[in-house]
């Protein structure tokens, strides 16, 4: 058999990936036939709320755009045209939903308080306090902090990149650069630019120590 | 790893994912649910939600909220006495909910212009439905809380329905 695309998963992988599921599920779902559907959802919602949250969307705000990307594929069940761009098709609504809010929020903060508006710069400025618990408080453990203050040194998109395909399949992986606009094929069966960025940061931070699995 | 340690820039991009990197992946994704938990009972939005979109109502606009002194947006408000108004084109609804003794709530419902409809309460575990009177008035006397939509159709086939936005009860 010849590769058909460049990115033709690798034999170690899970066959089936959360890709698949979705385009399963929404085939099904066109059918009359919703179980599938429901199991995709408890799923794929932490990779939706993550997706939104990313963005800085405030917990409240993410819950109900979460609940509108699911309901918006329903709505669109019957117009999709590529049920294996269902993943995509959710991210990225999932993404403009979370835009607008925080377009949204930052125009009623002017509005209401005449500041300038200095500390959220584009769409994927973080809003303040949208963190629930200050993170040292959350990671225990001494390597899951040190882990973390590698990943904060990243760009914000490499951020983004790392916290949703770290909760997808691999054979996902291209799907969700691109929703979120990163170039196709930075990650996938290779390393990709941010994972590589991100053992140089934990390298040049531990020295002579490696990053062996513990 | 390790032959290349002391590079600025070791680790390239165009390598396979090794087992390092697939940890630091499943490390991220423990990390990420423990700093930002998904909230509780989301899924269970979500798929009450689907639910009603695949009644293929029309969604009506939630047109006015007025709720009691001190009581602020938010996923538990105090049950005292709201009223809530919804607006479709062909159809405007408004309902009052007030807290019986017994913890449950009393919805008092008023649909404009009246006529024979079928009203419908989902909840996510179920469904509820009444008919309105004459005047276009209706009630459930006492359902739980949590959320809710009503789904209000013309009886008969083909009668178009409209529904209103997931509300908490």
């Amino acid at each position: 058999m010849t590769r058909i695309t460049e990115d033709v998963p690798e034999v170690d992988e899970p066959e089936v990936s959360l890709g698949d599921r979705a385009a399963a599920a929404l085939l099904d779902y066109r059918e009359g036939k919703h179980q599938a559907l429901a199991d995709f959802v408890r799923e794929a919602t932490p990779l939706l709320w993550h997706t939104v949250r990313a963005q800085g969307v405030v917990r409240e705000q993410a819950d109900d755009i979460v609940q509108n990307t699911w309901m918006a594929l329903v709505r669109n069940a019957h117009t999709i045209q590529e049920p294996h761009a269902v993943l995509k098709w959710l991210l990225v609504t999932a993404k403009r939903g979370a835009w607008e809010a925080v377009r949204k929020h930052r125009d009623d903060q002017k509005r209401r308080t005449e500041l300038p508006d200095d500390m959220l710069d584009g769409p994927t400025g973080t809003l303040p306090s949208s963190d629930p618990t200050p993170e040292t408080q959350v990671l225990e453990v001494e390597r899951d902090r040190y882990l973390w203050r590698a990943v904060l040194q990243l760009p914000d998109r490499c951020q983004q990149l790392l916290r949703l395909i770290s909760l997808a399949d691999r054979p996902d992986y291209k799907y969700i650069s691109s929703a979120i606009g990163m170039p196709v094929g930075s990650i996938g069966s290779n390393r990709g630019r941010c994972l590589a960025k991100l053992r140089d940061i934990i390298e040049s931070e531990q020295g002579d120590r490696t990053w062996e699995t513990s | 790893m390790g032959n290349i340690m002391s590079a600025p820039s070791g680790y390239s991009p165009e390598e396979p994912l090794d087992a390092v990197d697939l940890e630091i992946l499943a490390d991220l994704a423990r990390i990420h649910t423990m700093l930002d938990p998904v909230p509780d009972g989301l899924v269970e939005r979500s798929l009450f939600a689907i639910t009603l979109a695949g009644l293929e109502a029309e969604v009506m606009e939630l047109e006015y909220v007025r709720v009691p002194e001190m009581s602020v947006r938010g996923e538990a408000p105090p049950i005292e006495a709201r009223t809530i108004t919804f607006t479709a084109e062909s159809l405007t609804v408004m309902i009052t909910l007030s807290a019986r003794d017994d913890g449950r709530i009393r919805i008092d419902g008023w649909a404009a212009p009246a006529g024979e409809l079928t009203v419908e309460l989902h909840r996510p575990d179920g469904m509820v439905s009444t008919v309105a009177d004459e005047d276009g008035r209706f009630v459930f006397d006492a359902v739980g809380p949590g959320p809710a939509s009503l789904l209000l159709r013309a009886p008969g086939a083909g009668g178009d329905a409209v529904t209103t936005p997931i509300i908490e009860l």
